[in-house]
């Protein structure tokens, strides 16, 4: 049962991207080049964050 | 001595130190982690791409201008009617519709759906595109029916010594 939320919380970045793709995607051929610079930089910043919990997990391992 | 060979020579960040010999190099949890981490990294290098294609949108073309280009005489277009042409390229088809006596409307006629051309129909007051019957508002270029998405892209036109001016392409903001 050891750090099943950091298991959960990457779980949950990868469908997070998963969305942000695709509204970023779709954003960009509305031409909405705002919205879509705003999901695209929410992804880059899921990475950093995705690589932290990992970091955490293997410290309390 | 003994211990010597008994331990793990350092700390390897790899999920093949607990090997059950069972079932070797299985991907275990800290593994699966790890391949999640790669797919975070995977979707932000990919949507790099899609970011720097929408700044240089925004700062390239945001307010560009083009050459006024004369669409016709006011004498030549009577209320109703509307004429073909070209703005701002040799290729880019457009369209001019005089809704009242001052009123004009200037779109890029390529449908938003599949680029077919998009016309002016008189009697029922919108913009049909006759290939999937998509149609649009003839006042603001938005989708109305069928299957188009996207407004048209207006065109911003001027009267200027009895004649119709093409300026510029006005930017879609929602």
């Amino acid at each position: 049962m050891k750090c099943n939320f950091n298991f959960a919380a990457l779980l949950v970045i990868l469908m997070l991207n998963i969305v942000f793709t695709q509204k970023m995607v779709h954003q960009y051929y509305f031409e909405n080049y705002v919205t879509a610079m705003i999901y695209c930089v929410l992804n880059l910043v899921l990475f950093p964050v995705a690589i932290l919990i990992y970091k955490q997990d293997q410290k309390k391992a | 001595m003994t211990h010597k060979n008994n331990k793990i020579p350092f700390n390897e960040d790899n999920y093949t130190h607990n090997i059950n010999r069972n079932n070797e190099r299985k991907l275990d949890r800290r593994g699966f982690m790890k391949t999640l981490v790669g797919a975070a990294g995977v979707f932000a290098v990919s949507s790099l791409p899609w970011g720097g294609v929408a700044a240089k949108e925004l700062m390239g073309l945001g307010n560009k201008e083009y050459p006024h280009k004369k669409i016709v005489d006011i004498k030549s277009i009577p209320v109703g009617h509307s004429v073909d042409f070209k703005f701002p390229g040799e290729h880019d088809d457009a369209i001019l519709i005089r809704l009242t006596e001052t009123k004009y409307v200037a779109y890029q006629n390529a449908c938003t759906h599949l680029r077919c051309p998009v016309f002016w129909e008189k009697e029922k007051g919108e913009m049909l595109c006759p290939c999937h019957h998509g149609k649009f508002d003839v006042e603001t270029g938005a989708p109305t029916a069928g299957p188009p998405r996207r407004p048209l892209p207006e065109i911003e036109v001027i009267v200027e010594k009895d004649a119709v001016y093409a300026v510029k392409v006005k930017r879609y903001e929602v």
